[in-house]
């Protein structure tokens, strides 16, 4: 299905969608370095089309690699499956209903798992911004390579939505879920600028059946408030990833960018991950992050993010510094200048 | 006093007729036709350019249309927009994530702060000049808003090409702005059958 879907869009837009709204493709190139004797690279390309009114179709495909100094790391992991190959990443088709209706949005194929706070700009990481500690699939908790083939359903209005996902696993990097039927929901709420939202998955766990007992099953919960150029978040999830086992955890952090900052963004983070078990292989672990983004022309971004961990964490510094360099292309190829 | 409906329709059409009058006294772009032209930058027809000329506004008894500038598929719909001064530009986010539509620069000043899918905001843009629009989430969409002073004005197509509404003949001071220049100003002059061009460098 996700070739099929895949393989559509792209001849689609090979096609000249002349009918289309809109149609556009991105490439973004990047490159980073770490600190912990890690060099990495990273290929995306999305592309982006409407053909009809209110019908959407998303292709994603990302190829990265990186060198295999300092594995016990996990910087640059989880953004993309920096496995040397290329890969799918997600391709959906989507129905969204005009405004004034019930149901919102109706979506079909393969598309990330719609738990917690989840936008594309959240899961590349570009020496700015680590994935937090809570979406590493190996600190046992949910992974941001965690993927969906499925049906993912929007209803509610605009400012009151509950998302309901019902799909198989098919999970990209090291984490990678047994074959069965996942759940999804997810309820959103927005009063002003805030947005809070709630989410619940019930799932396979990603260690083999011969290893664990039990479903893995997660609750969370989670805000955004953005306003003068200070976006606030804060995640916060609680679950178990199999049986006799508990993960808690979440981070609040600030991205700022105000005028006088120019083409600078910063970015502070404090987070927390508890996996409770076996006092052997229980893992208590923080982590504090700072990092600046600069634009250093239209497409070319340049960002240093600066980590300092504690617990039992993987890694074997305690402190690391992160860089990277990131170059955005975008071809617009119909609906407007 | 009653008034008879035939004196009615002969105030009615006097009246009409009085004011056409008026109105053509008044030199205004009003009068004229479409006036089709293009734009070069550097010898090479130049997209997303706008053009606007130095003429009188007309007294309005209701204000602007509103204007949409989309947000659909991680970008704002059209890349450039002109407006008359006073216009209120709506912001509709239709993508599948949330946008934080803001403006710090130049021109008019306003951040929309977050708002969902499915929803809008709103802006007036209440003084001439060019604002940058960006989103604060993601940072690779950006868009242009150049309000100006007066009621002709275009941006040009792909091919560029623009299109203004009633620009009688005569001689006009244009101004142009093109993303990444400075405005240029010229001279115009608007002749039956020939079509603009205006060079920039």
């Amino acid at each position: 299905m996700t070739r099929g879907l895949t393989l559509f869009v792209l001849c689609a837009l090979w096609g000249g969608p002349a009918g289309a709204q809109t149609a556009a493709v991105t490439v973004t190139q990047s490159g980073g370095a770490s600190s912990e004797s890690l060099v990495s690279v990273g290929t995306q390309v999305r592309a982006l089309m409407e053909p009809a009114k209110d019908f959407r179709l998303n292709a994603e495909v990302a190829w990265g690699d990186r060198s295999r100094g300092d594995l016990n790391t996990d910087a640059f992991g989880t953004a993309y499956p920096y496995a040397g190959k290329t890969q799918v990443m997600e391709a959906w088709a989507e129905y969204v209903l005009p405004r004034g209706r019930g149901l919102r949005a109706i979506k079909v194929g393969r598309y990330r798992t719609p738990f917690g706070i989840s936008a594309a700009s959240d899961h590349a990481y570009l020496g700015f911004l680590r994935p937090p500690l809570i979406r590493y699939g190996t600190y046992w908790a949910l992974s941001n390579g965690y993927f969906e083939h499925g049906i993912d359903v929007v209803v509610g209005v605009p400012r009151a939505a509950l998302e309901v996902s019902v799909g198989r696993s098919s999970d990209v990097g090291d984490a990678l879920r047994a074959d069965g039927i996942d759940t999804v929901a997810r309820a959103e709420g927005v009063l002003g600028s805030l947005v809070v939202g709630a989410s619940y998955i019930n799932t396979s766990p990603y260690l083999r059946r011969s290893f664990v007992k039990g479903r893995a099953r997660f609750g969370g919960v989670d805000a955004r408030w953005m306003r003068g150029g200070v976006q606030m978040r804060g995640e916060w999830l609680a679950g178990r990833p199999f049986d006799g086992t508990t993960t808690t955890g979440g981070y609040v952090d600030a991205i700022v960018h105000t005028p006088r900052m120019g083409p600078v963004t910063g970015l502070v983070r404090l987070e927390r991950l508890d996996y409770d078990t076996d006092p052997r292989f229980a893992l208590h672990s923080y982590r504090y992050g700072a990092g600046l983004r600069v634009r250093v022309w239209q497409r070319l971004a340049a960002s240093v993010g600066l980590i300092h961990q504690g617990g039992q964490v993987t890694q074997r510094r305690a402190t690391a510094l992160d860089l990277g360099l990131t170059l955005t292309l975008r071809k617009n190829i119909t609906g407007g200048p | 006093m009653q008034v008879s409906p035939s004196a009615t329709a002969r105030y009615f059409v006097v009246g009409l007729g009085l004011a056409l009058c008026a109105v053509g006294a008044t030199p205004t772009h009003a009068n004229g036709q479409d006036l089709v032209g293009t734009v070069r930058a550097a010898g090479q027809l130049a997209k997303n350019v706008v053009v606007w000329l130095d003429v009188p506004r007309a007294a309005r008894s209701e204000p602007p249309p509103t204007i949409v500038m989309d947000q659909r598929n991680l970008r704002f719909v059209p890349h450039v927009l002109a407006v008359p001064v006073g216009t209120v530009v709506e912001m509709p986010n239709s993508d599948r994530v949330f946008h934080n539509v803001f403006s710090f620069h130049d021109g008019k000043v306003f951040d929309l702060g977050l708002y969902p899918v499915g929803t809008s905001k709103t802006v007036t843009f209440d003084k001439p000049g060019l604002s940058r629009i960006f989103c604060n989430i993601h940072p690779d969409m950006g868009a242009y808003v150049v309000a100006v002073d007066s009621d002709v004005y275009a941006v040009s197509d792909g091919r560029g090409r623009f299109v203004m509404a009633s620009v009688g003949e005569g001689s006009y001071t244009y101004h142009a702005w093109r993303p990444g220049a400075d405005t240029v100003t010229g001279t115009l002059v608007v002749a039956p059958g020939r079509p603009a061009e205006i060079a920039l460098p």
